[in-house]
């Protein structure tokens, strides 16, 4: 969240001859970023950014009090100028009754004043709008302006619109009906926060928005100005389930601290009093049923060096602790801290307080050191990493674009049955509900939504998921890809897949008619299943495989075998077969007629006729033609006693 | 006699000179080199020559033989060389080349792997954890009290189905830090050095938010580790990734699993520093690191007295946008995959 305050403002609350590109600068190394710094006429604007963890930096005061610390360590002149609070003379008069319920409010603080309805000065007009907040009247400004100054939102009913007696603190039922003061109607689901009347009319929103039936019009006379102090989890849940995201919503879905919510009344009713006429009609209601506890922490100065790496002077730490607000002294080799009450919801072990310390002393001060090896760990080279590594360079170098998509998919999109999907249960569209148990339907996506391109080449590796009973899921790595060409050949696919298991020292690839579907092909480690080809058309072919089954047979290892002192004996065998038969079929039984035969492959094949090549060796000695011819009749009986081949 | 050899030298260099192909060539050298060479026969004829000048008709007669070689050696390489001339007249060198084919990785994993390799140099393993992940890895380990925003409906995607008793409900993890107790467990205890890069996903999908994202995250846990460290690790990260005239800084920020907290920051790469409309006064954030927190290592099992850590996470995407200073409109064509935008890395 942001906060813009003008350097007039902030410099009400601290004195310094600091320039607005040093406060910007120091207070973004050691508070909070400020992100632009605008001139704007004879000043300037901040515009800085404020962690959840600091709802009391939403203020002009918060933001005071961090400069004058920081400006101080980094020796310049600052000090800082609280505002004073005083509770004003009030009559004992009670005008309304309110009735809290502590599980929904920590504190309550509210007052009746008779005001005037009017413009705002110049200058109050000026800081609000400034500050992004729009100047409407004397009386909205008065609870814009007293929440920038002290981090409180505040509210303002019109008292007589009220018409009650009494205002009653709930939790919304489901279905009841609001309009918001800028007209728009809401129906409640429920556990917001509300306020009603004595006819059980809702009256306000509380924390996030008023209402029109109750907010102050151009007839108000007396106001019941009004200051709430929230359980921030039900705040957050109403304004989100509704839409609402008022800067008010924003903060009180944090944790506030309700001492401020006093403040804040004291300050308004100031305010009220200065620019609208203001006077106290009515005692003040205080109800503060949730009061905060103290907190005291305790840190070793040893701690403290070790975290930062640095030793820092406990003088120092001590000043700029109690800069912040923090009460601190040194006992016994320890700080001991007691945490303010704007701090109690961020401040609450011994490291928060060491990042006080840390941030003041300035992380600019410290030296940078990489951190030191304190053990001999063996390094592991060919991990899965590399291989993922590998294969993507290959395919790179092979002409495919690597492809990353969704791991959501369509419903569209999702193979197989829903039932075993890993669905979303809160999905941003339609088009990213499941997780994906295939990465093809993604890629087809792509080659649809890239028509204009005639031969694509791509892949992707990704996880594909798949449903475990009372567990996550399988995630698997998974490996696709899609080559769209004219008249590509199932051919190109395998020997793609097989150079790149070659290439992975991978053996014992072996293609089976697809199972799955008429076109392609099964592929196989061994009799692990690797995945599949497919042929979609007579342009595209995918395939898909189990890329965690790559890796686990992955090997950088060679084997050497001395190289053979003989020359082969190398020939062609020309047969007509059965188109039926499979060539790795008469490759294994040529293979096996004997241990002579080094390698064997198809060479061409046309038709019923297949031409295969053969190497015939003896590491021993050179080969004669008896001996070659002799092993050459061996393979055609065999072939024509096992296959009905015959030799063309 | 000796004549004779003088004769054979100068006609033989006269028919080498006239070869005009290496064929022509091949015969000359037959002619005079061969078995029935002329200066083959001739240096036979040294029975002939009186012994006392024997030494002296086969010292010269070495020289012929060594001077014709020579020339047919020279002449050999002129002829190869007109030979190739001759082709390479016909060719239009502008003409295009026969390429290897070549692809395109993704320009997440061209970082990635960079990434890796610049943590790699400093010690730092990189592992890979689960993207459906439980609340606790993901949330209550990591300190999140049971009502942050961040394990809304609004903010996290969470999967349908019944929450596991101990360990929450199952979501898509959204940041790389539910990593660092998946780490803590494998490994048991410190020192540890992790480099977890994984895919995260958040419930947002704008032109600078996509719903799936990928992030880096460091962990480093030993005895002593401090503040010191952190950012020494990240200006080597910074100098090494962003270029050495780059610098980083680290102020303070707010993370649930980290105390202290820090945002780093790295100089704008387009104004130098010196604050321009892409920056924030010369500055660009990179993201979030700290101290891990007590909380987190207990819940990793790891004594907080005895050791300490600092965990860094940042987006990949994001770090690539800040280093190459692309200005993509919208960061969700990084997973639009148009191939010609792909083909541009």
């Amino acid at each position: 969240m942001n906060i813009k305050i003008l350097d007039s403002w902030l410099r009400e609350f601290v004195k310094t001859k600091a320039t607005p590109q040093k406060i910007g600068e120091l207070l973004s190394l050691s508070s909070v970023s400020v992100e632009r710094i605008e001139k704007y006429n004879n000043d300037f604007t901040y515009d800085i950014e404020v962690t959840t963890n600091r709802p009391d930096l939403m203020s002009v005061v918060g933001i005071a009090r961090e400069t004058a610390v920081v400006l101080k360590q980094n020796g310049v002149d600052a000090s800082f100028l609280p505002p004073k609070f005083i509770k004003p003379q009030t009559p004992k008069t009670d005008l309304i009754e309110i009735k809290n319920d502590p599980a929904l409010v920590n504190r309550l603080c509210a007052v009746v004043m008779e005001i005037k309805m009017g413009e705002s000065p110049k200058e109050i007009k000026e800081r609000l709008e400034t500050s992004g907040t729009r100047s409407l009247n004397n009386l909205i400004d008065v609870t814009n302006y007293v929440m920038k100054v002290t981090g409180h939102p505040t509210h303002v009913f019109d008292f007589d619109r009220l018409d009650t007696k009494t205002l009653t603190i709930r939790e919304a039922k489901r279905g009841e009906t609001i309009k918001t003061l800028d007209g728009k109607d809401y129906s409640l689901s429920g556990g917001e926060i509300v306020a009603a009347n004595d006819k059980n009319e809702i009256v306000d929103l509380l924390g996030i928005m008023g209402l029109q039936n109750s907010v102050v019009t151009a007839k108000t006379k007396r106001i019941l100005y009004f200051i709430n102090n929230n359980q921030p989890t039900k705040i957050r849940k109403a304004s989100m389930t509704l839409g609402i995201r008022t800067e008010a919503a924003v903060i009180n879905e944090k944790n506030l601290d309700p001492e401020l919510a006093y403040d804040a009344l004291l300050y308004g009713i100031e305010m009220f009093e200065k620019i609208a006429e203001g006077k106290i009609t009515s005692d003040i209601i205080d109800l503060y049923p949730n009061k905060i506890a103290k907190r005291s922490i305790e840190v070793s100065l040893g701690k403290i060096n070790q975290i930062i790496g640095v030793n820092v002077d406990p003088e120092i730490v001590l000043q700029s602790l109690s800069g912040l607000g923090f009460k601190a002294q040194i006992v016994a080799g320890k700080i001991k801290v007691e945490v303010p009450s704007f701090r109690i919801g961020d401040v609450e072990i011994e490291e928060d307080v060491i990042e006080e310390i840390a941030r003041i002393y300035g992380y600019h001060n410290l030296p940078s050191i990489l951190p030191p090896q304190t053990a001999i760990l063996a390094y592991k080279f060919a991990d899965q990493f590399y291989f993922e590594q590998r294969v993507k360079n290959a395919m790179k170098y092979w002409g495919f674009t690597e492809i990353y998509s969704y791991s959501m998919v369509s419903q569209e999109l999702f193979e197989g049955p829903l039932g075993e999907a890993v669905e979303i249960a809160n999905p941003l569209s339609e088009e990213l509900v499941y997780m994906r148990k295939t990465l093809v339907p993604s890629l087809l996506k792509v080659i649809s939504e890239n028509k204009n391109q005639e031969n694509v080449k791509i892949f992707e590796i990704a996880n594909i998921y798949n449903k475990r009973s009372k567990d996550l899921p399988e995630e698997l790595m998974t490996f696709a890809g899609i080559i769209k060409k004219s008249k590509v050949t199932f051919f190109e696919v395998k020997g793609l897949l097989e150079q790149l298991c070659g290439d992975l020292g991978i053996k014992n690839l072996s293609f089976k008619t697809s199972e799955k579907s008429g076109n392609g092909a099964s592929v196989y480690i061994e009799k692990e299943y690797l995945g599949e080809i497919e042929i979609l058309d007579t342009n595209l072919i995918d395939f898909e495989l189990n890329f965690a089954l790559l890796i686990k047979h992955a090997t950088l290892k060679k084997e050497y075998k001395p190289l053979n002192k003989f020359p082969p004996i190398i020939e062609d065998l020309s047969i007509t077969v059965d188109t039926d038969v499979k060539t790795d079929e008469l490759i294994a039984n040529i293979q096996s007629q004997s241990n002579l035969i080094t390698n064997v492959s198809l060479k061409d094949s046309y038709k019923d006729s297949r031409t295969f090549h053969i190497n015939y060796q003896d590491p021993e000695k050179n080969l004669t033609n008896e001996e070659v011819s002799r092993v050459r009749e061996k393979i055609i009986s065999s072939l024509k006693d096992e296959f009905k081949a015959s030799v063309r | 006699m000796e004549d004779e050899l003088i004769d054979i030298k100068n006609t033989a260099i006269s028919f080498i000179l006239e070869a005009e192909d290496l064929e022509s060539l091949e015969e000359t050298k037959l002619q005079f080199l061969g078995r029935n060479g002329k200066l083959t026969l001739a240096i036979k004829n040294i029975t002939k020559v009186p012994p006392e000048k024997r030494k002296e008709f086969g010292i010269l007669a070495n020289e012929v033989k060594q001077t014709i070689e020579d020339e047919l050696e020279t002449q050999k390489s002129r002829l190869k060389s007109q030979k190739i001339t001759k082709s390479v007249e016909k060719i239009d060198v502008t003409n295009p080349g026969i390429k290897p084919p070549l692809g395109h990785l993704h320009l997440v994993t061209q970082a990635i792997e960079e990434i890796t390799d610049i943590f790699g140099k400093i010690g730092f393993e990189r592992v890979r954890y689960p993207e459906v992940e439980w609340d606790w890895y993901a949330f209550e380990a990591l300190n999140f009290p049971a009502d942050h925003p961040a394990r809304d409906d609004w903010e996290t995607f969470f999967i349908k189905g019944e929450p596991d008793p101990k360990r929450g409900p199952m979501l898509l993890t959204p940041h790389t830090s539910s990593g660092q107790i998946r780490e803590m467990e494998r490994l048991g205890k410190p020192p540890i050095r992790m480099l977890n890069i994984a895919k995260c996903y958040r419930r947002q999908s704008d032109i600078s938010h996509a719903p799936m994202f990928h992030q880096f995250e460091g962990l480093v846990i030993d005895k002593d580790i401090a503040i010191t460290h952190l950012k020494g690790t990240l200006d080597y990260f910074a100098k090494s990734f962003f270029g050495p005239e780059r610098k980083a800084r680290i102020r303070p920020y707010h993370f649930q699993f980290t105390e202290p907290s820090f945002e780093v920051d790295v100089t704008c790469g387009v104004c130098n520093g010196l604050g321009c409309k892409l920056c924030k006064e010369g500055w660009l954030e990179m993201g979030g690191a700290g101290m891990v927190h007590p909380n987190v290592l207990k819940a990793g099992g790891i004594n907080p007295q005895k050791y300490t850590g600092f965990a860094f996470g940042w987006g990949v995407e994001r770090v690539l946008m800040m280093r190459e200073g692309l200005k993509i409109d919208d960061l969700r064509i990084l997973y639009s995959n148009n191939l010609d935008f792909l083909a541009q890395f």
